[in-house]
């Protein structure tokens, strides 16, 4: 993390050579950090660490000496992400593809401009007015697009939490209450249930002090702390707590060896910021598609200049033509029609929770064709909730649905009654006060995961807890503890005539079934034979199979005669039987899918998409919650599962069998990138378990090596780098943390996966309908750029002027544009494949030359057509026109005869010219109305898609109409921006190539569908 | 993805455009098999081939309807425009300027007005027009005497200019400071000036710059009148002879000899005040007189 390499990260250009020494240092980049994870604070006995940080473990730190070191080391909070500076956000908007290819048009324009001054003419103002024009549409819409990722942004912003922090911290043996910011390396703190821990701490002392550490590894097993060092990994070891996880319970005091940056879910958010960003599928779409358009502008504007010089234009007037040609061909309105499409869509996402950062990520969903999902928060809901019991020897499943909308298991046994008052009584978490309005399930609890599974489960099925407890009153209890695995308390009974005492215990099932003598069946105690064992023993392995954490539960009426009331229980020494007891059952505690989850996955693989598991938690649990939602469907085995079927050793397992595979941590560690690669190829169904935040890296990184456009659905701060590294990040907005958001290109608001699937399905329907758009768009490329040519080569008066042109691009084409955005899909894009980037181009060869040159090509015709009309009826036959430009558009000449011999002045013609591209105009308008019908499906018939579905579209076609009168009709406007109001009949000339237009792509249409794979269909389906 | 973000060197770009314009392993040439190329080609000159043809229909259809006599709309024509000669320019200003004592540069005036005049030759009028209309009448021609629908037009000969038909001073007057320019009004099929017969249009020139500069100015024909027996016009296929009635107007430059002049053509249907027409029934220039 040394300044070299962030010098380095913002060096964008250089060769090669410099490219391979910058991946190289990034490689050794992620290899230090690892490196400087091998920290030995944990190792060291605690007199070495007091030596270290000139600390004591009594007396903290001296307050003059903490406030040299925070001046020394800085303020322990992480340092937010370099945020792109906001001028270079907003320079980001002004360069993509289409504004690179405008920027040059204005400078052409600009150069053409100079050339004319330099000529001496000084009328010439069009191209001038180009130039702004496109320099104002491109700032324009970069104001646009960078408001829309600012608003987007601000939403993002407003999650954060902005309360500071509290920290408990011992300096001079004084206990103070500051802000967590406050606080230095060598700082003693304290910690207890319930708090963030402010920074990375060494454990010192600590009681039952338990942290979550799903944040940072994704596991949501809480993590025991204690004092002792118990691996030689610091991020294994138990006696360290790192900053930003939570402690559950428990209290512990530590010594900070690490603050702000430094710590390790500081340098993981580091390493996520070091992580580039790939472009956006859709950015290289419109990059290739800049370039079609860019070579076939140049190879027109060649063509023409060589056919001018052959006319004999002279040089730079030849080179004037090739300029305008050149410009004439940039679709002005594209950029704004682009970033219109993808906002409405962002919109639209939005209003269903999902905030899309990045314009452009908005389609990369509907690419995607691997998930690369993480478990905790994002497929399951974090929280540890009872899923199966066991007892009666039956496995009963219990309700893990968020809504408590499930099925409920037969309560009625007497055997259930003593199971669910051992799980109530053996309990020490509690609902934190003041939650009564709160359903169960989201209630704040105080205790451990388990804990709390077992007090919301039998709030939940038998009621009211406090009460419960209330009647039966705790004498003594002994809290759990790793030697003895187990945790008992002793209460009286709520009958006040009977005398006993009734143990209640429960821990871990092995050890609690050793204490028993006896199993409760059915109400009945039966004595505890062999075959009990063995039914024990297989509903512990099965609830043990399914990933989920195991639980057993006992109690024993103690003797009244042996243990009278009053007698003295002795927690530390256990006077009192804690063996012969009887068996009441298991319970089997999981942190259960979202509701929604297994139908999203579901949706996603008939969408073509892959569904990849990546998480921290262990193997057996990642591969339970996959079974469970879908990502490992039913019957699909792994090459183990098959080895253990055929009994053959795992090497002799052909590898292509097995559909699921599940690599850990570890194994991933051993394996070459190639391996990996091979892995995933063979293998439709992964996941991987026990990966660390590298190793999430690497695994986005094989799958796009691979050729697919990876998601990655993450929320802790292990998940921030590979958010980056995918091509779309996805962050959850509620459990989320803000390296995750930060890292993350769309984030879910409401934490549901279901919603990617939502994504999905926008962002192919926005590139369909993109795809229909950009065609609309070229399309009247060809009938403006026609005018021109004829112009030049055959010397007609300038049948379209350039004012008006912009009018068409700008003005009346742009809604229309934008509506078939709102064009419904044409068949079920969720039951087809994702596209391939390689075959399937935004544009492709065959809907230019099919919008260019056949629908164009028609629209030019239809132009000329009511062009000529409008001429020869004013008294200017068509062969008149032809070579009469220099007379035309001599300023000097007021009487030019048309063909009746009647004499014209200049300005008169000029105002006929006005007259023409108003003409022209309405011509290409009208046939753009019945481009923009053909355009709602590409395939389909339109009457099968509906002419009136689409609202909008309809109203944009009134709306556009509208604007076309407007512009015609209102006074004034021949002197502004030359319209003329012309006459009425001349609007109805081009309708019969409008009819054209729209038969012949029906009949296209027909073709394509009739005669799939046919030639008609390679060539004309777009 | 990788193979599309990968930053090809320029030597694979240049072998992946070599594959592309002839790939041997499918024998595409450009992306498609020669045969292929043979198909959409033809495929395409049918489609242009068709769409001209339906482009020549329409094109043929429309000059079916048109009226070879006059235009279907005169939209842009409601008022002739007005110009003078010679008509030489400064820029997009009209500045007849010359030098008295240059006599290539009075020479040139004088060419571009006997060359204006050509067509209003005694000869050329005799020959076309030998007829004699009523003097204070529009001309109306209703029937046609004559057959194919050939209308008469009323002679306008160089003569009827007096001092400034170049008859009498072959110089119009440039060899001193007493030059000629002639005023023309653009001719529009079935243009009416005036509604009343008893006022005929007539030219009426303003000194707008220089009042002192311009001693007289003199009217030819007398009060700069023209004739109503021009109007209408008929069209050059019916009258395909007709000839523009002129006004020439003398002026006599004294001082600096440099006037800015508006002269117009004053009649109840011709609008003059057209800010975007500057020709509109009135024409502005400079005349310029150097020793």
């Amino acid at each position: 993390m040394s300044k070299q390499d962030t010098y380095d990260m913002f060096e964008m250009d250089g060769d090669m050579d410099k490219k391979k020494k910058k991946k190289q240092k990034k490689k050794e980049k992620l290899e230090g950090m690892k490196k400087e994870m091998d920290i030995d604070d944990h190792e060291i006995t605690i007199e070495e660490l007091e030596m270290r940080y000139t600390t004591s473990v009594t007396k903290g730190l001296t307050t003059t000496f903490a406030r040299q070191v925070l001046e020394r080391d800085g303020p322990n909070e992480l340092k937010p992400p370099k945020g792109t500076p906001e001028y270079v956000k907003f320079a980001r908007q002004l360069a993509g593809g289409l504004q690179c290819l405008m920027w040059v048009a204005a400078v052409i324009c600009f150069i053409a401009f100079g050339i004319e001054l330099a000529r001496g003419n000084f009328t010439c103002f069009d191209d001038l007015y180009l130039a702004i024009t496109l320099i104002a549409v491109v700032v324009v819409t970069g104001c646009f697009g960078y408001y829309q990722e600012f608003k987007s942004t601000n939403i993002i912003a407003s999650f954060k939490n902005l309360v500071p922090q509290q920290a408990i911290v011992i300096r001079d043996g004084q206990k103070n209450q500051i802000n967590a910011y406050e606080l230095v390396v060598g700082d003693l703190v304290e910690i207890k249930g319930g708090d963030r821990v402010p920074a990375d701490i060494r454990i010192i002392t600590g009681h039952g002090c338990k942290v979550d550490n799903s944040s940072l590894t994704g596991e949501s097993e809480p993590q025991t702390r204690s004092p002792e060092c118990t691996h030689e990994n610091p991020l294994e070891t138990r006696n360290i707590a790192f900053f930003s996880t939570t402690c559950l319970e428990g209290v512990a005091t530590g010594v900070i060896i690490n603050t702000g940056d430094r710590t390790i879910i500081g340098r993981i958010a580091t390493l996520a910021s070091g992580v580039g960003n790939e472009k956006t599928p859709i950015a290289i779409e419109i990059e290739h598609f800049v370039d079609i358009i860019a070579g076939l502008a140049i190879f027109f504007g060649f063509t023409f200049f060589v056919v001018a010089m052959f006319i004999g234009y002279a040089f730079l007037e030849a080179m004037i033509f090739f300029m305008a040609i050149v410009v004439a061909y940039v679709p002005e309105g594209l950029l704004a029609t682009v970033t219109v499409c993808l906002s409405l869509t962002a919109k639209r996402l939005a209003r269903k929770n999902c905030v899309v950062k990045n314009l452009e990520a908005v389609e990369t969903l509907g690419s995607t064709s691997v998930i690369c999902s993480d478990k905790t928060g994002t497929l399951t809901q974090n929280r540890m909730t009872v899923a199966h019991l066991w007892f009666d020897n039956q496995v009963h499943a219990a309700d893990t649905t968020e809504d408590q909308s499930g099925q409920s298991f037969d309560q009625s046994s007497e055997t259930w009654r003593s199971l669910g008052r051992v799980a109530t009584l053996c309990n020490r978490a509690t609902f934190r006060p003041g939650q009564e309005g709160v359903p169960i399930p989201k209630r704040i609890v105080v205790g451990d995961a388990s804990e709390t599974a077992l007090l919301k489960f039998t709030e939940l099925t038998i009621g009211n807890i406090v009460e419960y407890r209330n009647r039966f009153k705790k004498i003594v209890e002994v809290p759990f503890n790793s030697t003895n695995k187990f945790q008992l308390s002793i209460h009286e009974l709520e009958d006040p005539l009977d005398l006993r005492y009734l143990l209640v215990m429960k821990g871990a099932p092995e050890r609690i079934l050793e204490r028993c003598s006896t199993i409760l069946i059915k109400g009945q105690e039966l004595p505890l034979d062999e075959q009990w064992r063995e039914a024990f023993q297989t509903a512990y392995m099965d609830l043990g199979g399914l990933g989920e954490r195991v639980l057993g539960f006992c109690h024993i009426y103690l003797n009244e005669k042996e243990f009278p009331r009053g007698f003295r229980f002795d927690p530390d020494e256990m006077n009192f039987t804690t063996s012969g007891l009887c068996f009441a059952g298991l319970i089997s505690m999981i942190d259960p899918p979202r509701a929604t989850v297994p139908d999203a996955v579901m949706k996603c693989r008939t969408a073509g998409i892959r569904v990849v598991m990546v998480t921290g938690d262990h193997p057996i649990t990642a591969r339970a919650i996959a079974a469970n939602v879908g990502i490992i469907s039913e019957g699909s085995e792994t090459v183990e599962d098959i080895a253990q079927r055929k009994r053959i050793p795992v090497e002799q397992v052909n590898k292509r069998d097995a559909r699921a595979c599940v690599i850990s941590g570890g194994q991933l560690k051993e394996m070459s990138s190639e391996e990996l690669d091979d892995a995933l190829r063979n293998h439709p169904e992964m996941v991987f378990a026990r990966t660390s935040p590298q190793q999430k890296l690497i695994i986005v990184e094989s799958c796009q090596r691979l050729g697919s456009i990876v998601a990655v659905t993450g929320d802790g701060v292990n998940d921030s780098p590979a958010l980056k590294k995918a091509d779309i990040g996805v962050a959850m907005g509620i459990a989320g943390s803000d390296a995750a958001k930060n890292a993350a290109d769309m984030i879910l608001l409401d934490d549901n996966f279901a919603s990617i699937v939502t994504g999905v399905e926008q962002g192919r329907l926005i590139f369909d309908n993109l795809k229909k758009s950009i065609a609309y768009t070229l399309t009247k490329n060809i009938p403006e750029l026609t005018p021109y040519l004829i112009y030049i080569t055959v010397s007609v008066p300038l049948p379209l002027g350039c004012i008006t042109i912009l009018f068409i691009e700008l003005a009346t084409d742009i809604f229309p544009s934008v509506s078939l955005a709102y064009e419904k899909a044409e068949s079920d894009i969720m039951h087809l494949k994702p596209r391939n980037p390689r075959r399937d181009r935004l544009v492709n060869e065959a809907l230019a030359v099919y919008s260019y040159f056949q629908i164009g090509a028609i629209q030019s015709y239809a132009g000329f057509t009511d062009y000529f009309t409008a001429m020869a009826q004013e008294g200017w036959y068509p062969l008149l026109c032809v070579g009469l430009r220099s007379q035309w558009e001599d300023v000097r000449l007021q009487d030019l005869q048309d063909s009746y011999g009647q004499e014209w002045s200049f300005s008169q013609r000029l105002y006929q010219e006005y007259t023409c591209y108003t003409v022209f105009f309405v011509s290409i308008e009208i046939c753009q109305i019945s481009d923009v019908l053909i355009r709602k499906t590409r395939r389909l018939s339109v009457f099968q898609q509906g002419f009136f579905r689409n609202r909008v579209l309809v109203s944009a076609i009134v709306f556009q109409l509208c604007l076309g009168n407007l512009l015609c009709y209102c006074p004034g406007m021949p002197n502004i921006f030359n319209f003329m109001p012309i006459r009425v009949q001349w609007w109805f000339v081009p309708v019969p190539y409008g009819i054209l237009i729209f038969v012949y792509d029906e009949i296209r249409k027909l073709g394509v569908r009739r005669y799939p794979g046919s030639w008609w269909d390679q060539e004309l389906y777009y | 993805m990788a193979a599309l973000k990968e930053k090809r060197s320029c030597g694979q770009r240049c072998e992946d455009f070599g594959r592309f314009v002839w790939n041997s392993d499918n024998g595409t040439l450009m992306g498609r098999t020669p045969e292929k190329w043979v198909y959409i080609s033809l495929y395409y000159v049918a489609f242009y081939v068709v769409m001209t043809a339906l482009f020549s229909l329409a094109i043929w259809t429309l000059m079916y309807t048109l009226d070879p006599y006059a235009p279907d709309y005169q939209d842009r024509l409601k008022s002739p425009g007005v110009m003078v000669w010679p008509d030489t320019y400064l820029e997009e200003k009209v500045q007849i300027a010359y030098n008295t004592s240059n006599k290539e540069s009075w020479t040139k005036m004088v060419k571009i007005l006997t060359k204006f005049l050509q067509p209003y030759n005694e000869t050329n009028q005799l020959e076309y027009n030998n007829y004699t209309c009523t003097k204070g009448k529009y001309f109306f021609q209703n029937f046609t005497p004559t057959s194919h629908h050939i209308k008469r037009a009323c002679p306008f000969t160089q003569s009827m200019l007096g001092h400034c038909s170049g008859l009498e001073d072959p110089t119009f007057g440039y060899n001193c400071s007493m030059p000629c320019v002639i005023i023309k009004m653009n001719r529009i099929i079935g243009f009416l000036p005036t509604n009343h017969t008893d006022s005929p249009p007539y030219v009426n020139c303003t000194v707008l710059d220089g009042h002192e500069n311009v001693e007289t100015m003199e009217y030819f024909p007398n009060k700069g009148i023209m004739d109503l027996s021009y109007f209408p016009y008929y069209g050059k296929l019916a009258q395909p002879t007709y000839v523009n009635p002129l006004v020439a107007v003398r002026f006599s430059l004294v001082k600096e000899k440099s006037a800015k002049i508006q002269c117009r053509v004053v009649s109840d249907k011709i609008s003059y005040e057209n800010f975007y027409d500057p020709f509109e029934g009135k024409v502005i220039f400079e005349l310029k007189a150097l020793k």
